[in-house]
């Protein structure tokens, strides 16, 4: 090993991520050269200053009681709310119509929060869409064999998304992409539909969002369904007829 | 188990990681808890997509985004893109102004100010790596970025803070080997 071999390899040494055999040659290179090993002391040393100086901050009780309590808070929401309604019968009419309000207050505001959740899904989703369009990365994976589209996104995902070509019915497997979408990496679809291009989003059903069917975002359909025990997202300038036909498929 | 039985289990113990990454992004103890509880509430809407064991680097990759929300919201200006160039100047900049040569005389404090000015993408694989201890893996997908530029950045990052003129007892034999 030389040092320019080494000095790649230094940092990634002293942080621990290198063993056996490289570690071994790493070792031996450090006790034959000075310079190396005033580098690979240099690290050493500054993150065991890091360690003893620079302070790691603790989360303060007040946050924690307050998280613990916003969190508790949304145990009893749902539930307990008609039960008291029941035992409490002789609660006076003016109490009862309180909880109602606070109810009605409630699911409102959670049809309103879904509903803006499903909104920034379908932008999200549109906006991907658009980007692997114009950037020319349709694909990260090429192939229209399901058995090659699969494994590949299985192996960099928690999850295997269910992979079927449908060219007899001219939806022809391009292939398959990782994306962004709601926080967490998903599986990318892609679909040619005579001229159009259709991403499809495939993921496990998040616990918050109630599906809306369709929408339409700045001139692209948004089709969302819920099947197979998946969540699909299928994006494409497709008329909206055709695109929620090809996701009943996907989903079944 | 319940949503809130597991958030209890799998995500509180992971608080003090989370209000850590956050104060070090935000640099700010408020804005930290801002960001923290805004990341527990996602994470409590999203706990079902939370499969395997590896929470705590499930949990900071929410905590990250929460926090680059909030920047977007608060201080767009701060969001600069990977440019090694812009980023160079940034630090040699801050390292210039009055506030850092002032701390300077303050030796136990040296380290930590020269680590809170570097540029953000370097001061958060520098956070995850050493306070947090995450294995390169880890940083890769919190920060959602590849092995190789958790390598480069931690390479820079480490680079830049034994170069920092607060910090001259680490940066006496380095700076001239460095490039």
């Amino acid at each position: 090993m030389n040092c320019h071999e080494a000095s790649a390899m230094i940092a990634a040494y002293a942080d621990g991520e290198v063993d056996g055999l490289r570690g071994h040659t790493i070792r031996r290179h450090l006790h034959l050269c000075r310079d190396c090993a005033t580098k690979h002391r240099d690290l050493v040393d500054l993150r065991a200053r890091i360690r003893a100086e620079v302070p790691r901050f603790k989360a303060p009780a007040a946050l924690r009681e307050r998280i613990l309590a916003s969190v508790e808070s949304t145990r009893p929401a749902v539930k307990a709310m008609p039960a008291r309604v029941d035992r409490w019968r002789w609660v006076s009419a003016g109490a009862l119509a309180g909880c109602a309000a606070t109810v009605v207050a409630w699911v409102v505001a959670t049809a309103v929060l879904d509903w803006r959740t499903n909104e920034d899904l379908a932008v999200e989703a549109v906006t991907t869409h658009v980007r692997a369009t114009l950037g020319n990365h349709r694909v990260d994976v090429a192939s229209s064999d399901q058995h090659t589209v699969k494994p590949w996104l299985s192996a960099r995902l928690d999850y295997s998304p269910p992979v079927r070509d449908f060219a007899s019915e001219g939806f022809a497997l391009v292939g398959g992409r990782i994306d962004y979408l709601d926080h967490h990496p998903v599986a990318t679809l892609v679909y040619r539909y005579r001229d159009h291009m259709i991403d499809v989003f495939v993921r496990p059903p998040p616990t918050h969002a109630l599906p809306a069917p369709l929408r339409t975002v700045r001139g692209f359909n948004v089709v969302h369904a819920v099947g197979s025990g998946m969540d699909w997202l299928a994006v494409s300038d497709l008329n909206a007829a055709e695109l929620s036909r090809f996701v009943d498929k996907l989903k079944e | 188990m319940s949503i809130d039985r597991r958030f209890e289990k799998l995500i509180l113990p992971h608080l003090d990681a989370a209000y850590n990454l956050a104060r070090w992004l935000s640099r700010d103890a408020h804005d930290a808890e801002d960001v923290v509880q805004d990341a527990c509430v996602r994470a409590l809407k999203y706990l079902g997509s939370l499969h395997g064991d590896d929470a705590r680097a499930w949990f900071l990759t929410i905590v990250r985004h929460a926090f680059y929300d909030w920047l977007g919201r608060n201080r767009p200006a701060e969001i600069v893109q990977d440019d090694g160039a812009a980023l160079e100047l940034a630090v040699d900049h801050a390292g210039a102004t009055p506030e850092q040569a002032a701390l300077r005389s303050d030796q136990t404090r040296a380290l930590a100010e020269a680590m809170t000015a570097l540029p953000l993408q370097y001061r958060e694989v520098l956070v995850l790596r050493e306070l947090e201890d995450l294995s390169y893996k880890e940083i890769a997908r919190v920060a959602d970025i590849p092995i190789g530029t958790v390598m480069s950045r931690l390479a820079r990052a480490r680079a830049l803070l034994q170069r920092s003129p607060s910090l001259h007892a680490v940066a006496g034999n380095v700076s001239g080997s460095e490039r």
